[in-house]
């Protein structure tokens, strides 16, 4: 895996009883070509497993997905979870078919908004403007560092990676 | 438990496992055997799922199904009696939390959407609602009703669906596993499964006919059509073995119309071929046709094409049943209004083909040749591994990777097989993985795949597929380069 990608690592999943593995294959295959390392627990993934997950790996965001509508009741309380278990600043995403039934995108996204996610995605976003989204995100989340704008040296890199 | 073998449950064993599901979530405690039988034998003609098939079948007609499952009784009432005068048998789909028997979670679900005025459950949590909220909503419609599902252990739902007068269960050990669960043995559901096909079996010891409908589709994407057939003949072998004598095989949509054709035609042939070679004799064959299962057009007009296509092909090779989408299917849980649209397009579609005569050709007879081969070649190698025994041969089978399901979440499955588009939008082998298939057959496949990348200028790799996968929602069959 080049260096790029240890920079973007993130946590995917389907959540909750759901288990289309489809598009958690599509998404793993086209951003792990974007140069994220994709950490997949595939489907019917639990709130916790997310959490235990991003924790363990050091990933710098939690994208969830859910296609089958009972995304509203799965992912209720998930921020503050995350916050419990001591992840503060992970960027989260949610993405696919939310909520039952046809409804307004809008409306949606605000209200998973409220729920602490960071950005809401429709099935049919477009993947190139999600890497690019969340390469930014997770930049903007990093915490400050010493020298933040200067190359480390290889074997700090490894040191760090190990 | 002893090891899964393909004979029928003795009694004394059925009884004690009956004892312990209806004790495992109170509303088990609601079936009684004797009831159950007395609820079935009083539903009027009209209410019973084999009857409807039947007729069907010796008519030549196609019945057209929704699907449909709200949280609430009186809710999901209303919704069927809103589909039932646009189809000619109904659905009750079950919720996610029921599939994976988490009644817990279904209870929540069901209070939340009391509160919220609105389901908020994907499904019908039939489980919950126990042998008496399933029986007045059977007693609410007038059509028979099918439960339809995804659940590797639903023999606590089929205890209490039956009861309440539903007279279909959709399912199977194989197909309600590989595609719907994550860490299910497989040797887990299929014997679950076979305590399901064993009830069905006894209520036809006591003259009630109940039909099974194995789950055709699979992952609904991209499945190549001898992987579904080898599933539903040996699901089908499965239930004749306990006893069941109506049964529905299914094949899902694929997108090439001479492909989706020979499938459906194939289909019937090979599952009669492999039935009365096992020595059954005394059941009923019919085939239900599923519209494009894989991701739809947001756009509700592009959805509706979609759909039609399937309604076409259905009607075109004779299936008994379609199940209908509907043009909400990119955003989930259909309206009602949404589901009636699917309906009527569909109603549509079929009444224009009818009348017309059967489309033959070249093609569509050599599909059927490869179909053939590659499911006798699967089934051979079943029957080798199971020694005979068609249980043990299909857990092996998908262990080693014989038989391999496209983009199935189970772990029990290889995920080895990768399926890919030719030129024409047939589904061909772009990796066939370790399902034994005989040389010239992957010769033709080679040969179809090699037409499509000439004609892109492109190799043949993973993006092809993810750009098939991706194709009918943007309004194409084959993922071309853009």
């Amino acid at each position: 895996m080049s260096t790029e990608s240890q920079d973007y690592k993130i946590v995917l999943g389907v959540i909750g009883a759901d288990c289309h593995a489809v598009g958690n294959r599509i998404l793993t295959s086209v951003l792990t070509q974007g140069g994220i390392d994709v950490v997949n627990l595939g489907v019917m993934v639990a709130q916790d497993e997310f959490i235990e997950a991003a924790l363990s790996e050091q990933a710098g965001a939690i994208l969830v997905s859910s296609i089958y509508g009972h995304g509203e009741l799965d992912c209720q309380d998930f921020r503050a979870r995350c916050e419990e278990r001591g992840l503060t600043d992970i960027v989260l995403y949610v993405g696919g078919n939310l909520v039952i039934g046809k409804q307004e995108f809008s409306v949606v996204e605000a209200q998973f908004r409220e729920m602490g996610f960071d950005r809401v995605f429709h099935p049919s976003a477009d993947l190139q403007e999600v890497i690019g989204l969340l390469k930014a995100d997770i930049d903007a989340n990093r915490p400050a560092q010493l020298a933040r704008n200067s190359r480390p040296l290889a074997d700090e890199r490894l040191g760090l990676s190990a | 438990m002893t090891e899964l073998t393909n004979h029928r449950l003795d009694t004394a064993g059925f009884e004690a496992e009956r004892a312990e599901i209806l004790q495992s979530w109170p509303t088990g405690t609601g079936v009684s055997f004797a009831e159950a039988v007395k609820v079935q034998e009083a539903l009027p003609t009209e209410k019973r799922f084999p009857v409807a098939l039947a007729a069907a079948d010796a008519q030549g007609m196609t019945l057209l199904q929704p699907r449909a499952g709200v949280a609430l009784v009186r809710e999901h009432a209303a919704l069927l009696n809103g589909l039932s005068p646009y189809c000619d048998v109904l659905p009750t789909t079950i919720d996610a939390y029921t599939r994976h028997n988490r009644y817990t979670e279904a209870q929540d679900g069901i209070d939340r959407s009391r509160a919220a005025g609105t389901s908020l459950l994907n499904g019908f949590p039939a489980v919950n609602h126990g042998v008496d909220g399933c029986r007045r909503l059977v007693d609410a419609v007038s059509k028979p009703v099918q439960v339809r599902h995804g659940t590797p252990d639903a023999r606590l739902l089929a205890e209490i669906t039956l009861a309440a007068g539903f007279s279909s269960f959709e399912g199977g050990g194989i197909s309600y596993n590989i595609p719907y669960a994550k860490h299910v043995p497989l040797e887990r559901s299929i014997r679950h499964w076979q305590y399901c096909d064993r009830l069905v079996g006894r209520f036809e010891e006591e003259g009630v006919s109940i039909n099974r409908e194995p789950f055709g589709p699979l992952t609904g994407t991209l499945v190549p059509p001898f992987v579904s057939h080898v599933v539903a003949i040996l699901e089908g072998l499965l239930a004749l073995e306990q006893g069941v004598k109506c049964i529905t095989l299914g094949y899902g949509q694929a997108g090439n119309v001479a492909q989706d054709i020979a499938a459906l035609r194939s289909l019937r042939r090979l599952a009669h071929h492999y039935f009365l070679n096992a020595g059954y004799a005394d059941y009923k064959l019919t085939t239900v046709f599923h519209q494009w299962m894989g991701g739809f057009p947001a756009d509700e007009a592009q959805a509706t094409a979609v759909i039609c296509l399937g309604a076409l092909v259905a009607r075109q090779a004779r299936a008994t049943k379609i199940i209908v989408k509907t043009p909400h299917e990119a955003s989930g849980v259909p309206t009602l209004e949404a589901n009636q649209a699917g309906l009527k397009a569909t109603r549509q579609m079929v009444n224009m083909i009818s009348d017309q005569n059967r489309v033959d050709s070249p093609d569509i007879q050599m599909e059927i040749d490869v179909i053939e081969a590659e499911v006798h070649a699967v089934m051979r190698e079943i029957l080798r591994l199971g020694r005979g025994d068609i249980a043990r041969g299909a857990v092996a089978a998908f262990q080693t990777g014989a038989m391999d399901v496209p983009f199935a979440p189970a772990r029990a499955n290889l995920g080895k097989l990768t399926p890919v588009r030719d030129n024409h939008g047939a589904i061909r082998l772009f990796d066939v993985g370790n399902v034994p298939l005989p040389a010239d057959v992957l010769a033709f496949h080679r040969d179809k795949i090699a037409e499509r990348a000439l004609c892109e200028r492109r190799e043949p790799s993973f993006n092809m597929v993810v750009d098939d996968v991706r194709a009918i929602s943007a309004s194409k069959l084959v993922g071309r380069p853009a």
